[in-house]
């Protein structure tokens, strides 16, 4: 099932499948290890459910929603 | 001589190997022109010299902040301020490997000779990941250095291995087919690392790291802000209490010094300018440093144990609301002890946008000089309050900034737009017992910065306001009515001894003249001056000298309050000026000072710009007098309009 980094279920593990969004940040996601093919955790969401908590290469990467909608996922 | 430059991710543990490498032979500048740290040191190999550059920490060569840029720039060769190294040092992350090798396969088609320094090896093997760095010698085709960031071994090893390094062969990485260019380099070069990573690293069996249980407390829905609470109200109180009698400390020690220096000296304007001014102002500078020392103690202490990047992941939320960062927290929370450290700290906000909006709304924090201001006006004026209601009014001029900073924040924001608001991208570093000799070092450049860039600033001021509260001397009819003031008000004490009564008189008249001499100044004159400004606030000209002196720093505003109504200085006991203060009347005979004006006078000090050594800050930190004199303006206009308010509601 195709969805976003942002609606995952906290906990899920899933591949990414690609990154959409303006190139800079688009280039910046990407450089963090993001790349097509990756498994990502989404380990926690902070008390107000923005920011997210991934991890990814294994380390901890604290994005906002709005960035993790434009990390495509299959679960 | 050899130069090396230091680059690697944010978190690899970079200043370690720079502090084991060069000590404290270090030098922090900035890159001219903008407010980027350049961070140099000299260590010695056998007869080499060898020079140290620390670059900031970025993801890649291919830049997103101005920090990024000029490491890219500098590991290039294209800024013309600092020459190009001889050998690049490559730190790698053990636990984060395939992240800090997408960097180092940049780093390798520079054509300069590279050295790996893996570090953090022991995070890595606890994590169940131990790297071995022989196999990632061979598979990089670059030497690796493994070390143990926090001991010294290692460094020598690393040095040695430096001054052999020679240029190595391009990475083999190849593009991918996708149509996108970045995407067809970047999934290129992490195939590669994801082989080269592969093929040295030993997996163990995966478990749940202690930085996992601990987040897992530290970052719960619930618990989450309870703790992060917690550890701020804590590092709150303690700042407080510990710092205030080290303040008081250095503050007498400062006096005593300045009174032994002048004591042999004729009474006369080079003593008082070497006593009120010089050493009034060596005082003010010396009062702070040991709160700024601790507050730099504890945000070293929370950076390195990994904890900042949490608070910042917690308050983002809140703080992107009004157009700020998660990062703009440390800033924030400095300022509560003193803007000018807050400022200086709004460095690590990477973007533009937010940091310029932290920078603008930081001095609405309520900082500490603010305190004895806050502490004369609610004892004089709510002391009759319940020690509880007390505590609340002090407790709400503090939330009175925040909101009023809040919305600044907003405003602003919505001003310029969303457009262009910088993205929240933080790594989340293991949680580590942090290191002495980074906090100790920490701590030295942070208070070091203060003394430097505020120091001067305001020491300049305060002989400034020595002048200008000194100059020109009340003539001979001003201060025989002084006298005569004098003489009809002086009652003597019964009960004491003749040398008491003495004594006394002569303090007494002494008091009168100062109050005298200090009407008769410029200071003096700009308090009347200021009457029809500051009247509608309820202030009258005797406030107005007041807030001239608070310009220097603003509890200044009490000395200055206690010449003016001839109680002397106060220092710590202001009860005589209380009492005085509650008695003033205007000539009908109506108080000046009222529960309104107290409240008004509350709200000027908790929302003015009145710190001229923060808009210095502000304007060096920006590069621009439009964000500095913009804000002196804004907030004052603010500040008049509230305290107004205030006056009128409340009279």
């Amino acid at each position: 099932m195709s969805t976003t980094l942002a609606t995952l279920a906290t906990h899920a593990s899933a591949l990414v499948s690609s990154i959409t969004g303006e190139p800079r940040l688009r280039r910046r996601l990407l450089e963090l290890g993001l790349v097509p093919g990756v498994s990502v955790k989404l380990l926690r969401r902070a008390p107000m459910g923005d920011p997210l908590v991934i991890q990814v290469r294994g380390y901890d990467l604290s994005l906002r929603r709005a960035e993790a909608a434009l990390v495509e996922v299959q679960s | 001589m050899i130069r090396i430059a230091l680059a690697g991710n944010p978190n690899a543990g970079k200043t370690t190997i720079f502090n084991g490498l060069t000590g404290l032979r270090q030098k922090i500048a900035n890159y001219p022109g903008i407010t980027v740290e350049k961070k140099m040191g000299r260590c010695q190999m056998g007869d080499t010299e060898v020079e140290v550059l620390d670059l900031p920490g970025t993801y890649s060569l291919v830049p997103a902040s101005p920090d990024e840029a000029v490491t890219s720039a500098v590991l290039k060769g294209e800024r013309s301020d600092t020459p190009a190294p001889d050998v690049v040092v490559a730190v790698v992350d053990a636990s984060t490997l395939a992240r800090g090798l997408f960097l180092v396969s940049q780093v390798m088609e520079l054509g300069r000779p590279v050295v790996v320094a893996l570090n953090m090896t022991d995070i890595a093997e606890r994590r169940g990941r131990s790297v071995d760095a022989e196999a990632l010698a061979r598979h990089l085709g670059v030497p690796v250095v493994p070390l143990v960031g926090n001991r010294k071994e290692g460094i020598g090893l690393l040095l040695e291995t430096v001054t052999k390094a020679v240029v190595p062969p391009a990475p083999t990485w190849k593009r991918t087919e996708d149509a996108d260019p970045d995407l067809a380099e970047i999934a290129g070069r992490y195939a590669w690392v994801d082989g080269v990573a592969a093929a040295c690293v030993r997996p163990g069996p995966p478990h749940i790291t202690s930085s996992e249980r601990i987040d897992h407390i530290l970052l719960h829905p619930a618990f989450g802000f309870a703790t992060f609470a917690l550890i701020m109200a804590g590092l709150f109180v303690t700042l407080f209490t510990l710092a205030t009698p080290l303040m008081d400390l250095c503050e007498g020690g400062i006096t005593a010094l300045g009174g032994w220096l002048t004591s042999g000296m004729a009474d006369g304007d080079l003593k008082s300018l070497i006593s009120d001014g010089i050493f009034a102002g060596v005082g003010g500078v010396v009062v702070f440093v040991p709160q700024i020392a601790l507050l730099f103690l504890f945000l070293a202490l929370l950076e390195d144990s990994g904890y900042l990047a949490r608070a910042a992941f917690l308050m983002d939320r809140v703080l992107h609301r009004v157009g700020l960062h998660g990062k703009s927290f440390i800033p924030l929370l400095s300022s509560f002890a003193c803007a000018i450290p807050g400022i200086l700290s709004a460095r690590t906000i990477e973007a533009p946008r937010e940091r310029f909006a932290t920078i603008l709304v930081a001095p609405l924090m309520s900082c500490s000089a603010r305190l004895p201001v806050y502490a004369l006006a609610i004892a004089a004026f709510f002391g009759s309050w319940a020690p509880w209601a007390q505590g609340l009014l002090m407790l709400g001029l503090y939330v009175l900034g925040i909101v009023v900073a809040f919305l600044v924040a907003w405003v602003a924001m919505k001003i310029r737009g969303r457009q262009g608001t910088s993205p929240l991208l933080l790594e989340l570093p293991a949680y580590k017992v942090p290191q002495p000799s980074l906090v100790v070092s920490q701590v030295w450049h942070g208070t070091s910065a203060f003394l430097t860039r505020a120091g001067s600033i305001i020491l300049a001021l305060s002989i400034a306001i020595w002048a200008i509260t000194t100059y020109p001397k009340p003539h001979a009819d001003d201060l025989a009515n002084a006298e005569s003031r004098f003489e009809a008000a002086w009652k003597a004490p019964t009960g004491v001894s003749p040398e008491e009564v003495a004594t006394q008189r002569e303090d007494a008249q002494g008091r009168f003249i100062a109050q005298a001499a200090l009407e008769h100044s410029i200071a003096g004159r700009l308090g009347h001056a200021l009457e029809p400004v500051i009247a509608p606030l309820g202030f009258d000209w005797k406030i107005g000298v007041g807030l001239v002196g608070a310009f220097a720093a603003r509890e200044v505003f009490v000395s200055t309050l206690g010449i003016v109504y001839a109680v002397g200085d106060p220092g710590d006991d202001t009860a005589d000026l209380q009492a005085a203060i509650r008695a003033d009347t205007h000539a009908d005979g109506t108080p000046i000072w009222t529960m309104a004006t107290a409240a008004s006078l509350l709200v000027w000090f908790v929302l003015a710009m009145q710190c001229i050594s923060t808009t210095a800050v502000v304007r060096r930190e920006t590069g621009s007098w439009a964000w500095a004199l913009g804000q002196l303006v804004g907030m004052n206009v603010i500040a008049w309009l509230a305290s107004f308010i205030t006056y009128q509601v409340l009279r």
